[in-house]
């Protein structure tokens, strides 16, 4: 299961695993956030490309308005994920500890 | 360990999908990297079937040990012919501004996986996708951290 929401210190947090069949969920919760986002997934499990693909409208309209997306908490699988997508490249990412 | 269910036509029995790579992978040692891998492939392929097919019968997917990991191969019973493995290349040096969601996930699949294959029977309309995922780290190319190699490049 998905789960997404503000965290603590102002930043979303994303739990559980981000598939085709939650994608719509993560959607319509990312399309209201603005400005400078950071997406905490330290406890993101699982990502598909229809998550990817999630991330990726987020970061072109935040953009578009002066905003950004930034990813931490970013664990190594999904960093060769990213890496293999060209989204290094694209987005700020601070790997897990 | 080997093992074949067949699964409705739905993004929503993804996590039927899911739940019988876990079921099948059990005892898989380390990290579960095998286990996210194989995940990751499905997914694509099957949401794939479910979202450009046109037949009803669900898909079957069979698993079966390899040394150092697991072949996996997804049947599509009365199915168009669509090479996977010939999907078109993405720029994944392109900026934000100029990238589109989608058509990520087939490359993604090439660059995961030690191998995949396709072929289609023009006479019962069948596809098979194989692919075919080890934990093995040596081939030149391989990410040393995770054992992922590059059977696309």
């Amino acid at each position: 299961m998905l789960a997404i929401d503000f965290g603590a210190d102002g930043c979303v947090v994303v739990s559980g695993r981000l598939d085709a069949a939650q994608a719509a969920a993560a959607q319509a919760f990312l399309d209201r956030v603005e400005g400078a986002v950071t997406l905490d997934c330290s406890t993101l499990e699982y990502l598909s490309s229809a998550g990817l693909g999630v991330l990726l409208k987020t970061q072109k309209r935040l953009l578009a308005s002066a905003g950004r997306l930034r990813l931490t908490g970013v664990s190594r699988h999904l960093q060769d994920i990213f890496a293999y997508s060209g989204f290094d490249q694209i987005f700020e990412i601070e790997p897990a500890r | 360990m080997s093992a074949q269910r067949r699964f409705p036509r739905s993004i929503d029995a993804l996590h039927e999908l899911f739940a019988f790579t876990a079921e099948t992978l059990a005892d898989e040692s380390g990290d579960g990297a095998l286990s996210r891998t194989v995940d990751f492939v499905l997914e694509e392929l099957f949401t794939n079937i479910v979202k450009y097919g046109r037949g009803a019968t669900p898909v079957l997917v069979e698993m079966a040990a390899i040394e150092g990991g697991v072949q996996v191969t997804l049947t599509d019973f009365d199915a168009e012919p669509f090479d996977v493995t010939r999907a078109p290349p993405v720029d994944v040096t392109l900026p934000a501004e100029s990238r589109q969601p989608g058509g990520l996930g087939l490359h993604l699949i090439r660059k995961l996986v030690d191998s995949i294959e396709y072929r289609h029977s023009p006479r019962d309309r069948c596809s098979r996708i194989t692919f075919r995922k080890t934990r093995a780290i040596t081939p030149a190319g391989t990410r040393p951290e995770t054992g992922e190699t590059n059977a696309g490049d």
